[in-house]
């Protein structure tokens, strides 16, 4: 489009403030991590001077850092399909005439509007080995007094946290996906039923590729923030016990804010942003997200 | 007739399932607020009660009277104030890409992409930046982390509900003897208020629960509330009686302001991708 | 003096070239009516006139000053728009008045203004109450009030009355005419409808492709259409285009249609058109050009010819009867007693003092 000078100075002062501030949380940073993750800092020692890329040599080596990133895969992994596939049940559940359903669906919103932080502390409640409810339910069931060390044993935290983890997120799934059930055209619904084809040929030949595109952002942005996971497992078990459920956030900032390895943890920092740039890149291109 | 029984009995069993299913869902808020209200007997007695044997609110109290509760007024002070600047920045910057196509494609999807960028590498570059500028643990470093990190949400939603304004309102008024910036205030921002309010309600709701942010950039002055839960986690022995109330504390307003806004929900969680 | 004057325009969209060229001179008080299909460029030129659009060539004098730099505001002009562009969150009385005010006018003035363009336009009842509460006839009427109460230069309006249902589109054409004729303006009216374009213009101007296809009083256009375009353009039915040939027959010329019908032509358009002889051509012939052949009168270059009625679609005062000429479906317009059924063979009297003939090559009308 042609803009006469006057417009362009106009549109240029409107986006300018925004741009300034984005390039400062978006562009500093990463100048700023790319200098410091080619210096030698530490808690003990100011190094400033240049090492190279002993920083990024160390990441091959660094067992704890792939064993975070596996972890942040599995958790991925494992709620993703998860809350989607509950979600879409869920959905499918409310989307015909339900008596009530404004109030269910108020409801069931509640989780996603909790901050994750307080969602983990309220799970550690629920977890709790003696005081806790879950604990209560089994007792009651098993006819005996039970207790479960459901964020302390190494095999119970992982389905404790991906529970709270999918507690929190499959209404968000739950939300989109019944708005976008509730967009599909009922005249093919119709015609379809009309043509004979059973639930299974219309949910798959007519209702999913009409929530698809809806699906494919509501994957994305699950995905995008399960790579992020920090919240929920802080809060039930800080990546306890030892390193089992570090997630690389927790990584970075244990090694940052809390070993101080603050150019490698610069490096850590650059890697995770690389990796997911390409990830992003990748995803936006088979994403409708820009009308 | 046996098909209307069949009906009703298929009807009978999804509202069932809806109920099991919002309970499974409801249940740990329940719990959560429950505690709060729970002397500090009742929550460490085995086995545990499924309500409070009597409400009572010293939980709340002690928070008060210690001070903690201000945390929740910090989280408020970070949030609006961020969302403020936020919202007027973002919006004028979205008219400008909605209109103009100022920078084209390329800006508007580096924007997006500036959202998904994960917190823990912008804070760490973030936090020695403000080490030097002596920003940590104030009121404006967080206020100005928050600013950034919800402009590309707020830009993005509000070029979407931009592009809903029919052009013709803003040339009429063009033609009608406006500048650019009597329209932006006559026509636009009328004209996209629900998105604006909706937008907004988000971009706080987006900084209140904040957590990683609050984490590393606050000490003592401005601690928030979801930082403040955290403090009362304590190895084995958890003050659960802090942690519910102060869980409370912050989660109610959300609440409330959720509860005005259920028709804008949609729209906001999936980025505009769904039209309320 | 040309109110409105406008010098090799040029408009680009990327790289679409929207407005190619086009020289225009409106006179003071004149209604002018670009009209073409969409996408002729006509909706641009009206945009670019407004300054909601930059040309990209050209320039535009609007009073005899230009233009081309000026902000719409600065423009002196006042638009209605489509989708009538009403703002929703205001009374219809703030949206007339929302030009005033926009370029502060006192307070005590606008009131009165308000008023009379309200009662203008009879929706003076209205002021109170919000678009929403309005039916369409109504917020068009509430559109065009908001460009009337500015004492605008020029006025401009783009097919305002296309998204009103048939009835309500002929009160309102008659009652933008009236206005016309009441204010005196300078109007210029986009549509891509023939129909408004006829009963409304004191010109017409006929846009294509980004060009001014041809210009000039309705009838003007109708009777005397200079190429094919413009011949099936105009009018409704539309023009029947019959390939055909022009024969010499000793003194005479007479159009030969591939079924060997011959129609003769007048003597007075036989001299003028005498250099086409022998060339293929293209007859024109509107439905009215047509009639029961009985009722005529041995008058010069009426020519009676038997033919075969395939269709009929009867209107009520007319009936539209069908029929094959050469290859060429033919519709011509008959009373609606003239024919009774499909498969009747009829004569029918052909005024070929009416017809035009064009050029099959240049797609231009031939003179005379």
């Amino acid at each position: 489009m042609r803009l006469s000078s006057r417009d362009r100075r106009f549109s240029l002062s409107l986006v300018a403030p925004s741009i300034f501030l984005l390039l400062l949380v978006g562009v500093f940073p990463l100048v700023y991590l790319l200098v410091v993750s080619f210096q030698g800092i530490t808690m003990t020692e100011l190094d400033t001077s240049f090492q190279g890329l002993r920083n990024f040599r160390m990441l091959f080596d660094d067992e704890r850092l792939w064993q975070s990133l596996l972890h942040t895969v599995i958790f991925t992994a494992i709620a993703l399909p998860l809350e989607l596939v509950l979600g879409l049940a869920m959905a499918q559940l409310f989307i015909d005439k339900l008596p009530g359903r404004p109030v269910f669906v108020a409801l069931l919103v509640l989780p996603v509007v909790v901050s994750p932080i307080v969602a983990g502390a309220t799970w550690s409640l629920m977890f709790d080995q003696r005081f806790g409810p879950i604990n209560e339910v089994i007792s009651w069931m098993l006819g005996g007094e039970t207790t479960i060390l459901w964020t302390i044993k190494p095999d119970l935290v992982y389905p404790a946290i991906l529970l709270a983890e999918i507690w929190q997120w499959t209404p968000f799934m739950f939300l989109l996906l019944l708005a976008a059930l509730s967009a599909v055209d009922k005249s093919q619904l119709e015609a379809a039923a009309i043509d004979g084809a059973g639930w299974w040929r219309t949910f798959f030949r007519i209702v999913l590729p009409a929530i698809w595109p809806v699906m494919a952002i509501a994957i994305l942005i699950r995905a995008l923030d399960l790579f992020r996971l920090f919240d929920i497992v802080w809060a039930l078990t800080k990546g306890g016990p030892g390193t089992m459920t570090e997630t690389i956030s927790i990584f970075a900032y244990v090694k940052g804010f809390q070993q101080f390895e603050t150019s490698y943890t610069a490096a850590v920092a650059l890697m995770i942003i690389v990796l997911l740039s390409v990830v992003v890149m990748a995803a936006l291109k088979r994403v409708e997200l820009t009308r | 007739m046996r098909s209307a029984t069949r009906h009703r009995i298929k009807l009978a069993l999804r509202l069932a399932a809806a109920s099991a299913i919002t309970l499974f869902f409801v249940f740990p808020i329940y719990w959560l607020f429950m505690i709060s209200f729970k002397t500090a007997d009742e929550i460490y007695s085995y086995p545990p009660t499924w309500w409070p044997g009597q409400i009572q609110f010293n939980s709340y109290a002690v928070l008060f009277k210690d001070g903690d509760a201000t945390t929740v007024w910090n989280s408020f002070v970070v949030a609006s104030a961020s969302t403020v600047i936020a919202m007027f920045l973002g919006t004028l910057c979205a008219y400008a890409i909605a209109r103009f196509r100022t920078g084209g494609d390329h800006l508007a999807n580096w924007i997006i992409s500036q959202r998904m960028v994960p917190p823990i590498a912008v804070v760490f570059p973030i936090f020695l930046l403000y080490v030097w500028l002596k920003l940590v643990d104030t009121y404006i470093g967080l206020i100005l982390l928050y600013t950034a990190f919800n402009l590309p949400y707020v830009i993005w939603m509000m070029r979407g509900y931009i592009l809903d304004i029919p052009r013709a309102l803003e040339e009429s008024a063009l033609v009608d003897g406006c500048t650019r910036w009597q329209v932006l205030w006559k026509v636009v921002f009328p004209m996209c208020r629900a998105g604006l309010f909706a937008t907004a309600i988000f971009t706080f709701v987006f900084a209140w629960n904040d957590f990683i942010f609050a984490l590393v950039l606050t000490r003592t002055e401005v601690t928030t509330y979801t930082v403040q839960v955290t403090h009362y986690f304590g190895g084995q022995s958890n003050f659960w009686a802090k942690i519910s109330a102060m869980s409370v504390l912050g989660t109610v307003p959300i609440f409330i302001i959720v509860g005005f806004m259920q028709r804008y929900l949609v729209r906001g969680m999936s980025l505009g991708a769904i039209k309320g | 003096m040309a109110d409105l004057k406008i010098t090799d325009l040029h408009k680009y969209y990327g790289s679409t070239h929207v407005v190619k060229g086009v020289d225009l001179e409106i006179p003071a008080g004149e209604f002018t009516v670009l009209v073409g299909q969409s996408g002729c460029g006509k909706s641009t030129l009206l945009r670019t006139i407004a300054g909601l659009e930059d040309a990209n060539q050209g320039s535009i004098e609007i009073g005899g000053q230009r233009v081309n730099d000026l902000p719409p505001r600065d423009r002196d002009i006042a638009m209605v728009f489509q989708n009538y562009a009403l703002y929703p969150y205001m009374t219809v009385f703030e949206n007339i008045a929302f030009g005033l005010r926009a370029r502060r006018t006192p307070r005590a003035g606008i009131e009165p203004k308000v008023q009379r363009a309200a009662r203008m336009l009879a929706i003076d009842h209205l002021l109170e109450r919000f678009p929403r509460q309005l039916s369409g006839g109504q917020l068009q009427r509430v559109a065009i009030g908001r460009a009337v109460v500015r004492n605008a230069r020029l006025y401009l309006f783009d097919e305002p009355l296309s998204n009103l249902d048939a009835q309500l589109r002929d009160e309102m054409r008659g009652e933008i005419k009236r206005l016309h004729q009441d204010l005196g303006k300078t109007m210029i009216y986009v549509t891509h409808d023939q129909i408004e374009a006829m009963t409304m213009a004191d010109r017409i101007v006929l846009l294509r492709d980004g060009r001014i296809e041809q210009q000039g009083a309705p009838l003007e256009l109708y009777e005397r259409p200079a190429t094919r375009y413009v011949a099936g353009f105009l009018g409704s039915p539309a023009m029947n285009f019959v390939p055909a040939s022009l024969t010499a027959a000793g003194n005479a010329l007479v159009v030969r249609t591939r079924d060997g019908t011959e129609l003769a032509l007048p003597p007075t358009r036989a001299e003028t058109m005498a250099a086409h002889a022998g060339r293929p051509v293209v007859l024109g012939v509107r439905p009215e050009h047509m009639s029961r052949g009985g009722a005529g009168e041995a008058r010069a270059g009426i020519v009676r010819h038997t033919v075969t009625i395939d269709l009929l679609q009867p209107t009520g005062a007319r009936t539209y009867a069908t029929f094959r000429l050469g290859d060429a479906p033919v519709v011509a317009e008959l009373q609606a007693h003239d024919v009774s059924q499909p498969g009747e063979r009829i004569e029918l009297a052909f005024d070929m003092n009416r017809v035009v003939l064009i050029d099959p090559d240049s797609e231009l009308v031939i003179a005379g």
